[in-house]
């Protein structure tokens, strides 16, 4: 009966929408980085720490404010309390492992063992609540019971939660846990000099009346003094014999400090790269429309200059350690990573519909591209994929793989020889426009309904005053370019104004349409 | 049409474009490439070529020659034999980039198109600037019926002697101006305050934008006609 009971509810909370949602949410707010609110919730904490520790401090020699300090022993305790049980709950699930084992049994027609899946889950959670990070947050939460004094110095083990929440210390333990085997070396080595010096000096001086050192005690105390080469001398050695026995532990000291010390440095050297990139992956995650370059080819080095230059912001991914550094070089965010892999764009956390402008495939291959295509498009439908072709034979394979804009330069060498032999002057002009060298651009202005309110037609725009030529209105409602307009055109939302003239005309027409109200 | 022959330097991808975008437009295409090709119309040539038979079989000053080899140091080295025995040939290159496109204008070309350059601008006007990209290059390269021309004036042109700022720009409609060249090959935009005061002379050339009869009706008006002239056009 109690079991169809723990079963029925376990199936049921697996099954919840609303169970799950919740138990996501709390652990989206705790756990999980991309969450934008863990941020707020672990600055929250931090808050919580430093009062305790204040208050701590203060209450040595002053006498502290009775509701803070109960806000201090109690709310902050009590806070900490139900932090410790939510991350206890979303720290595995208990149901999915009830449910999986009962699946698990019915499969194999057998009686569901209960009594497994129930061990297992109290395994798990004991696992997790054996994890240093869950026993320093139980430690934490011991300053409830103040009236105990020693429990009061527990608030100290709050300042190690700070641990969690600071994500450059996790940064720090995750770099110095590579060391390891090292450490413990060290510790072993350490731990002998220290060991044997003690022993050596406290046969050599206890029974010397003229020596501080009296105890095993003071021996190691003087061991560890030495060793560390802070040498306090409060404790030192006063017999030829203790004297020497101190050289031997000032020369293993150095050697003690300069693997310390070494062990650190290759830690963080080793661990650079890998420390940048989680950096570079963090700030990716934060950033918002920006070009996606896949292969850092020569193309795509001088087209990045140009969208950089037009304040577009550029990634650059390429699985070629060369080309990256080279896109490194040149001021960009570039990641060593194979823009072909569905694996690299999961690591990098994208959000191509909400982070992604458009999709570039710019290596000088069309395989790869075709490949890159291909592995954007199994990840998003919809944005925007533009690629460079190098075989026109290719042309349809690229099509083919979802690529809604190709770029053959060889075609583009032909139409450009083309408009150079029959109209060199004019050539030059559209290419002087587009190519922004002498100030005078083409550029388009989009029609808002702000603008719509002030003006209704072409006439009234006033374009000439700015010494602005208007070459059309682009109708987005027909898909239609409208060269010349006449004065009497309508214009609506959504239009697009096509303008030539100076950089600094258009801004100035630009600014006049979005800021005239009309009066009456 | 002024020019007669064009000859093209090179058998690859840009050469097959090339000679099909331009083959409508000169009487003669010839094409060269260094090694033995099977197809008899292409002739092989040397870069220690003294260009002889090329000398005795056409006019310099009708012509153009594309160098488009794929071997930057190869072009710039064919570039500057051509220049060096044909003063008044018309020499257009190919670049791949800045660097070799300097080279290419040092040894003697009239016009040099930096592939990479000019693919990431046509890039970065698509995705930054997408209607104005489409409309300048159906103006461009498309046959619409939208159009680019040039127009000289001449010594009868109704526009001789007068003043920019002085034309009334209404009376033809359906035509944008978009830039005058001066006779000394300064280009300045209409609307621009230098242009203003400028005094039309012969020799001036207009580049403009409009539908075809819209053109030629404009021609009709200011007595004046498309032109297209390399030999003037040097950088």
């Amino acid at each position: 009966m109690l079991k169809r009971l723990i079963l029925d509810a376990a199936y049921y909370l697996q099954t919840s929408q609303s169970y799950q949602a919740r138990k996501k949410f709390f652990y989206d707010i705790l756990e999980n980085d991309n969450c934008k609110y863990k941020k707020y919730i672990d600055m929250m904490m931090m808050v919580f720490i430093f009062i305790s520790v204040a208050v701590l401090i203060r209450e040595v020699k002053f006498h502290v404010n009775d509701y803070l300090l109960f806000f201090s022993n109690y709310i902050i305790s009590f806070i900490f309390f139900i932090e410790y049980m939510l991350r206890l709950w979303v720290s595995s699930s208990v149901s999915e492992i009830i449910v999986a084992r009962a699946e698990h049994d019915t499969f194999l027609l057998r009686e569901v063992n209960l009594a497994k899946a129930l061990r297992k889950a109290l395994h798990v959670k004991l696992s997790y609540m054996l994890s240093i990070q869950a026993i320093i947050d139980l430690l934490a939460i011991l300053p409830f019971f103040h009236e105990l004094r020693l429990l009061r110095i527990f608030i100290l083990f709050r300042v190690f939660k700070l641990f969690r929440y600071a994500k450059s210390f996790q940064t720090l333990s995750s770099v110095l846990a590579t060391k390891k085997f090292e450490f413990f070396t060290l510790a072993i080595f350490a731990s002998i000099v220290i060991f044997v010096s003690s022993v050596l000096i406290y046969v050599m001086e206890a029974n010397n009346d003229a020596s501080p050192i009296n105890t095993l005690f003071d021996a190691i105390y003087w061991s560890i003094v030495t060793i560390s080469t802070v040498g306090y001398g409060d404790v030192t050695a006063v017999t030829q014999e203790g004297r020497f026995v101190a050289l031997l532990v000032i020369t293993a000291g150095i050697a003690v400090l300069a693997f310390t010390t070494s062990l650190f440095v290759s830690a963080f050297t080793e661990k650079l790269y890998e420390i940048k990139e989680i950096k570079t992956i963090e700030d990716v995650s934060k950033l918002k429309n920006f070009y996606l370059i896949c292969g850092y080819e020569k193309v795509a080095q001088e087209l990045s200059c140009k969208l950089a230059n037009n304040g577009n912001k550029i990634i650059v991914l390429d699985d070629d350690e060369y080309r990256i550094n080279k896109a490194q070089q040149d001021g960009f965010i570039a990641l060593h990573y194979n823009p072909g892999s569905v694996e690299s764009y999961k690591k990098l956390n994208i959000d191509i519909d909400k982070q992604v402008k458009a999709i570039l495939c710019l290596r000088e291959d069309d395989i790869e591209n075709v490949y890159t295509a291909l592995t954007v498009r199994s990840l998003n439908k919809d944005v925007f994929i533009l690629s460079l072709l190098i075989n026109d034979t290719n042309r349809k394979k690229l099509k083919f793989a979802g690529i809604n804009k190709i770029v053959y330069p060889q075609e583009l060498v032909g139409l450009i020889t083309k408009e150079l032999v029959g109209k060199p002057v004019a050539f030059e002009v559209i290419h002087e426009l587009r190519s922004d060298h002498t100030g005078v651009i083409v550029d388009e202005i989009g029609i808002t309904s702000r603008i719509v309110e002030n003006f209704t037609t072409v006439g009234e725009l006033g374009n000439k005053e700015f010494r602005v030529v208007l070459l059309g209105i682009y109708k987005h409602k027909d898909d239609r370019f409208y060269f010349n307009p006449l004065d009497s055109m309508f214009i609506e939302n959504g239009d697009y104004l096509l303008v030539i003239g100076y950089k600094i005309f258009i801004k100035e027409f630009e600014k006049h349409l979005h800021t005239k109200v009309r009066h009456g | 049409m002024d020019n007669t022959t064009a000859l093209v330097f090179g058998k690859n991808k840009y050469a097959s474009e090339i000679v099909a975008n331009v083959r409508d437009k000169y009487q003669h295409v010839r094409i060269f490439s260094l090694y033995n090709e099977e197809d008899n119309e292409i002739e092989k040539f040397d870069l220690s070529d003294s260009w002889e038979n090329i000398q005795e079989d056409i006019n310099a000053k009708q012509s153009i020659a594309f160098c488009v080899l794929e071997d930057t140091a190869e072009n710039i080295f064919l570039t500057i034999s051509l220049r060096a025995h044909f003063q008044d040939l018309t020499i257009i290159a190919i670049a791949s980039n800045k660097e070799s496109a300097n080279k290419l204008k040092m040894a003697g070309a009239n016009k040099v198109i930096p592939l990479v350059e000019t693919t990431a601008d046509i890039i970065t006007n698509m995705l930054e600037k997408p209607i104005s990209s489409r409309v300048l290059n159906s103006i461009l390269y498309e046959e619409s019926d939208l159009k680019i021309a040039q127009i000289k004036i001449s010594q009868e042109s109704r526009f001789n002697n007068i003043q920019l700022a002085n034309i009334d720009w209404s009376r033809y409609n359906g035509i944008i101006v978009l830039s005058v060249i001066h006779s000394d090959m300064q280009g300045e935009f209409i609307y621009s305050s230098k242009v203003e005061d400028h005094i039309i002379k012969p020799g001036d050339i207009l580049v403009i934008v409009g539908y075809e009869h819209d053109i030629q009706e404009f021609e009709k008006k200011i007595g004046s006609k498309r032109y297209v002239n390399w030999s003037h056009w040097s950088w």
